[in-house]
């Protein structure tokens, strides 16, 4: 089964949520094949509010829910990650290799988000969209064209760590 | 009356000149950034019970901070003091996760919970007088303990525990050297923790190439995360 994992992260995104319940989202669902949208809704529960019926979801079974205290698992078993542009989800999405698009919260006061996701966008790594450009992104297919990020090495850090503390 | 301003000024002049020679912004040192292969197998001369202090913050830095720590090989740092925002459940959990994986036996690790210096959005007014109540706290932990080194990312918490940490170095208390690794989230501007950290940091590392033109001092070391 094809799986869509939608999150928003230790807070809450409106705008993001409101989206992933609208008919056009769901319909682009639909028409990109996939069968399941799960929704990591955080505080905005109260804009979580999927068409009720089920000719109005396309065919499309919702599942949702607040928080959860293991995101990875439900990213492992996704085929497209849709994030808040959050290190954490960010790197979580990368790292497990799954097609993501992290959509920028441009509410946000201190908006290094936007900066991050730019640059990733920027190198393939992922695709960048505003709220409002979410159902065209996954319309379009190009979540299907990206680069796979690189592994990380932290080791850098332990040899800068033993350097400092051999002194 | 001369006597007072006299001595004032000698005072103040060591202080200058103190300050001049611990600060790491004002050392000459020259820092090269780490080139894991060519450095591999390099035996670690004193392998003893050094202490690390790590400072966890909300969120995505804690997220960050986990995956750093799995870079740094914790035989050599087996005494470990977390320094947590005392709100922080998630910081909490990870150090649990962390420390289940270790061997008790052998190492030990301490928690201290401090109040935040700054919530986000917090007003300015009042920031001053819960930065002291952190600062309070955090000077407490970091006398009683006195790490070997302080490794951190960018929470508000680590601003001040760099400061206490930079005190201790210039009353000749001990030297403890603090390792800053800006965000992954930014690339081309610090955050106000950074900017702060890079006048107190040894060593500054940054994630993204852009800030090296607006920071010299610090180093890149891509793809960490």
């Amino acid at each position: 089964m094809s799986v869509v994992y939608v999150t928003v992260g230790s807070t809450g995104f409106d705008d993001l949520v409101s989206v992933v319940c609208s008919r056009l989202f769901l319909q682009n669902l639909a028409s990109r094949r996939f069968q399941q949208l799960i929704v990591q809704y955080g505080s905005s529960e109260d804009v979580f509010m999927p068409p009720a019926a089920e000719s109005d979801t396309f065919g499309v079974e919702i599942k949702s829910f607040d928080y959860t205290s293991c995101t990875q698992r439900f990213i492992d078993q996704a085929d497209l990650v849709i994030c808040h542009a959050g290190t954490g989800s960010i790197l979580e999405a990368l790292h497990s290799r799954k097609p993501t698009i992290v959509v920028v919260n441009r509410g946000l006061m201190d908006n290094h988000q936007s900066e991050i996701a730019a640059e990733l966008s920027g190198r393939g790594y992922l695709i960048a969209a505003d709220p409002d450009g979410l159902a065209e992104a996954v319309a379009s297919g190009a979540y299907t064209k990206l680069t796979p990020y690189p592994n990380a090495d932290p080791q850098p850090i332990g040899e800068i760590l033993d350097e400092e503390t051999m002194v | 009356m001369i006597f007072i301003l006299s001595f004032a000024g000698a005072a103040a002049l060591a202080l200058a000149l103190r300050l001049y020679f611990v600060l790491p912004i004002f050392s000459r040192r020259q820092r090269s950034t780490v080139d894991a292969r060519k450095r591999k197998g390099k035996a670690v001369r004193n392998a003893t019970q050094r202490m690390l202090c790590i400072v966890l913050g909300s969120g995505g830095h804690t997220a960050e901070m986990t995956r750093l720590l799995s870079g740094v090989d914790l035989d050599r740092y087996s005494r470990r003091l977390y320094i947590v925002g005392e709100s922080d459940l998630i910081s909490l959990d990870q150090i649990g996760v962390l420390e289940s994986k270790r061997d008790g036996e052998k190492e030990e690790y301490f928690v201290g919970r401090v109040p935040r210096s700054r919530r986000v959005g917090q007003p300015w007014l009042t920031t001053p007088m819960s930065v002291l109540r952190c600062f309070r706290q955090v000077a407490w932990l970091m006398y009683r303990h006195l790490p070997d080194a302080v490794l951190c990312n960018g929470p508000g918490n680590c601003v001040v525990v760099c400061v206490v940490a930079t005190i201790i170095r210039v009353l000749g208390v001990k030297r403890i050297p603090i390792i800053y690794v800006e965000s992954f989230a930014r690339v081309k501007t610090l955050s106000l923790s950074g900017k702060i950290m890079y006048l107190l940091a040894d060593r500054f590392i940054v994630q993204w190439p852009d800030l090296l033109r607006q920071y010299p001092r610090a180093e890149h070391v891509p793809n960490l995360v």
